[in-house]
């Protein structure tokens, strides 16, 4: 329990009337990234910003490596990166002057690998921020949460504005740096192609829950879609437990099941007469079965 | 404590002009003291002394700006002692911007240009301990009240850089208004010394600093109160119904009335005014109301987009919001100087010339701002200069026994053919507009998904 | 060397373990051959390098690679025929299951399709 990284327990938070998060107990260990998804409006930045004591919670507790995210001391501090959704760089600065005045905070800032980044990633130091581009500003805000080398590393929507290059540019790397399995890594972002590629763990969020909260493996294994053939009276009859949406026409029938295990196959071949097949599916089309 | 001092650095040189304002300023400030012995006239030294002083603080007027949005962002949550060391920075920088004018008062007392009855030199000052004293304590309290000066104008222009909208403006006007009148009360109170007024700096910091840096509990009390309706959520602003007033800022003009309503009933409370200063005041509220219309190009973009006017089209209707939004002060404005005049019996010939001038004061900005429609340049900027110092000098100009009413009465035609121009000026240049030129608003925050 | 595909419904851990299997199991890899290192494939690919090792630990457990201290996994000295039937025919299991399915589709009968093995293995 020291260990982890990041600790919620009944975690709530209500605006006014609406409960934007419902009860949720999570723990976030070193080495794991976290894939964080969710409809718009579901709350998946009002649970990062709880997650970092950015806004107290209505009830419930959150801590981050072992003390409460509302007051975290500055040694603490110096180990975490946040990347809001929203920049807010100082427009009037040169994005040299923005990088050292951010700088300046921390005791340990890898200047060096920055450089690199900044010259691999196309960020003009010289430039003022005004002047930058969309992209351009997303980047830098990336890089401003790199530098200190943080052991925890909060993302929120970090590459909606980035172009594919640059996209694999920062996937690689977030790679690098979770290479060495000590760091935390939570970002929530709508490209889920990104996710698959990262995340070895899923928390989708909906109505407030944690509908899903597991490895990426095992979501896949879990939900799968099955495609049901055979006769007209047998098709009609099958009944698929754990399914999440059948559809039927005369002799065939699909359905999305969750839980799947391998064993009810032979079970719905014995039982029902039909022939079963299963299909896997990708990260975007399990979110979508989810949410229709 | 690198921070701290980065941030310090980062104030005074954040763009090309603060460091050109900062670094000539000082320059300007130590050649002056340096040059005042061999000077034939050491007055000429504390103007530049002065000049160089007023440089080095506008070279930091983005302070208020950059500090506040680090503090109001995740960064003073997230960076270790995040508040801490902006609260820091913020007051090592009044310290510092006020620091030159230290420095100054020893040598403008060996000057000459402050005098203290005794003709001085460096040696009287070395030996003689009440002097040095005496000299030491009027440093220190002129110090003390500039820090708090200058601490009151970072927040004026905090409110107008941050909430570029007529909010913003009223606000930084009242505090503008009244440390015009503050000093008035000092005058009459000589019992302050240095320790006071020390003393008063750091009440203000103090204070200060403790609503900045516990800001955010405030903030979460504030929201998890438990009597409800306690502080009730801002009540949804009552639009007039017009879309483009509230896309301009002025839908409502009563927030600006109500601004401006409260510095003057303090200075009628405080004490006897000449006319002239009422109309000077009077003016610097009718020219500033104006002003807003300086963002308009910037947020008539929507506006263009969503309905189907052309581009003369929205000009017009762009200035039909302002004059009915500046009708409303200006009458106001009137009224207060017709009152105000008639009770406390100002000279017939003032109120004559006051009235057009206010309604000058308005035109004049109004237009200069509409003109702006790529965002502000060096042209611009000197005629908005001008003609504030035109405005400004006609309440002087009337302040005599026996005012020169032709020349006046010239000025203020001058003034009209002026606004006639500018209104030209800027009619063609929306035919034209390009609202890539402009300066982008970033007004809008998208709410927390 | 190796196709991984991160928005397949396979998860790549099981991409990477199918694999390395076949390559081993069809002699592309070489007992003693070199894998790269987890962190090169990680990046190299752009996927999770706790994936990669997740698979690499996994086929170490199988006895097909061996770790090196301080180099990278090495493909493990074994006699081919020391693989179990069992589990040779577990890896062919899925694409069995595909043609008997396929066949009954075309309505072809269990003989036709034995028939068709045949030819295809006398080739």
């Amino acid at each position: 329990m020291a260990d982890a990284t990041v600790q919620g327990s009944h975690l709530s938070k209500s605006f006014g009337e609406r409960r934007v998060i419902d009860d949720l107990s999570f723990e976030v260990a070193p080495g794991e990234v976290i894939g964080l998804l969710g409809k718009n409006g579901a709350g998946k930045t009002t649970l990062l910003e709880l997650m970092l004591g950015f806004t107290p919670p209505t009830s419930g507790t959150v801590s981050v490596f072992g003390h409460p995210s509302q007051r975290l001391p500055g040694p603490v501090k110096s180990r975490v990166g946040f990347v809001p959704q929203q920049d807010e760089l100082l427009d009037q600065l040169t994005v040299a002057d923005q990088l050292r005045v951010i700088e300046s905070f921390y005791a340990h800032w890898d200047a060096e690998l920055i450089e690199r980044l900044c010259r691999e990633w196309n960020v003009n130091t010289a430039a003022r921020i005004k002047n930058l581009s969309v992209g351009e500003r997303q980047k830098l805000s990336i890089l401003l949460a790199f530098g200190q080398r943080p052991h925890l590393l909060v993302l929120d929507e970090p590459v909606a504005s980035l172009d594919p290059l640059a996209r694999r540019q920062f996937l690689e790397q977030l790679v690098e740096i979770s290479a060495d399995g000590e760091r935390a890594v939570i970002f929530s972002s709508h490209i889920v192609s990104d996710i698959e590629r990262l995340a070895n763990r899923i928390w989708i969020l909906k109505n407030g829950r944690l509908d899903w909260q597991g490895d990426l493996d095992s979501l896949k294994d879990s939900i799968v879609r099955l495609h049901i053939r055979g006769a007209a009276e047998a098709v009609a009859g099958v009944e698929v437990p754990g399914a999440i949406s059948l559809r039927r026409e005369a002799g065939f029938a699909t359905a999305v099941v969750r839980g799947w295990k391998p064993e009810l196959q032979h079970s719905l071949r014995a039982v029902h007469a039909v022939t079963v097949e299963v299909e896997s599916l990708g990260l975007e089309e399990i979110f979508l079965e989810l949410h229709r | 404590m690198s921070a701290v001092a980065r941030l310090v650095y980062t104030y005074f040189t954040s763009t090309r002009l603060a460091c050109v304002l900062s670094g000539g300023g000082i320059l300007l400030f130590a050649v002056s003291l340096i040059v005042v012995f061999g000077m034939p006239q050491p007055e000429d030294m504390v103007l530049f002394a002065s000049a160089g002083q007023l440089a080095f603080f506008l070279g930091s007027s983005n302070m208020p700006l950059l500090a506040g949005r680090l503090s109001q962002g995740h960064a003073a949550r997230l960076l270790p002692q995040g508040r801490l060391k902006l609260f820091l920075s913020m007051m090592v920088t009044v310290a510092l911007v006020a620091l030159p004018t230290l420095l100054l008062m020893p040598f403008a007392v060996i000057a000459g240009t402050i005098k203290v009855g005794v003709a001085v030199d460096i040696a009287r000052l070395a030996t003689d301990p009440k002097l040095r004293s005496f000299v030491i304590d009027m440093a220190l309290m002129i110090y003390a009240s500039l820090c708090i000066l200058a601490g009151w104008l970072y927040l004026a222009m905090w409110f107008v850089t941050s909430q570029r909208n007529s909010a913003g403006f009223s606000k930084a006007l009242v505090i503008i208004v009244i440390l015009m009148l503050a000093p008035t009360q000092e005058v009459n109170d000589p019992s302050s010394d240095a320790w006071t007024s020390l003393l008063q700096l750091a009440i203000a910091w103090i204070v200060f600093g403790a609503i900045f840096l516990a800001w955010p509990r405030l903030k979460n009390w504030r929201t998890r109160s438990w009597i409800p309706g306690l502080f009730p959520r801002a009540r949804a602003v009552r639009s007039a119904g017009r879309e483009i007033d509230l896309m301009l800022g002025t839908h409502n003009p009563w927030m600006y009335i109500g601004a401006l309503l409260v510095p003057v009933f303090l200075a009628t409370r405080i004490g006897q005014f000449s006319p002239a200063v009422w109309l000077y005041m009077l003016t610097i509220f009718s020219a500033v109301n104006g002003a807003i219309s300086g963002q308009a190009a910037e947020r008539s973009r929507a506006l263009w987009l969503r309905a189907g006017w052309s581009r003369s089209e929205l000009f017009a209707r762009v200035e039909a919001s302002f004059a009915r939004h500046n009708s409303f002060v200006l009458g106001v404005l009137l009224v207060l100087m017709v009152g105000i005049g008639s009770y406390e019996g100002h000279p017939v010939g003032m109120l004559a010339a006051g009235l057009p001038l206010l309604i000058l004061g308005t035109a004049t900005s109004t237009y200069l701002g509409l003109m702006l429609t790529r965002g502000v340049r060096w042209s611009e900027a000197l005629l908005a200069i001008v003609l504030m110092l035109t405005l400004m000098a006609l309440p002087l100009m009337l302040d005599t026994r026996v005012p020169n009413m032709a020349a006046v009465v010239a000025l203020e035609v001058i003034l009209a053919i002026v606004a006639i121009v500018l209104r030209f000026v800027a009619r063609s240049r929306w035919a034209a507009i390009d609202w890539t030129e402009c300066r982008r608003p970033r007004d809008a925050r998208l709410a927390p998904g | 060397m190796f196709v991984l595909k991160p928005q397949s419904g396979i998860p790549i851990y099981r991409q990477l373990l199918d694999q390395v299997r076949r390559m081993v199991a069809s002699g592309q890899l070489a007992p003693g051959a070199e894998l790269p290192s987890v962190r090169e494939l990680a990046i190299q690919h752009a996927v999770n390098p706790m994936t990669v090792s997740k698979a690499y630990s996994l086929l170490e457990a199988e006895g097909l690679l061996e770790r090196n201290r301080g180099r990278p996994m090495t493909v493990a000295n074994r006699p081919k025929n020391a693989t179990q039937l069992s589990r040779r025919l577990q890896q062919i299991q899925p694409l069995v299951e595909q043609t008997v399915l396929a066949a009954k589709q075309l309505e072809l009968s269990e003989a036709d399709l034995l028939k068709a093995i045949r030819e295809n293995w006398e080739e």
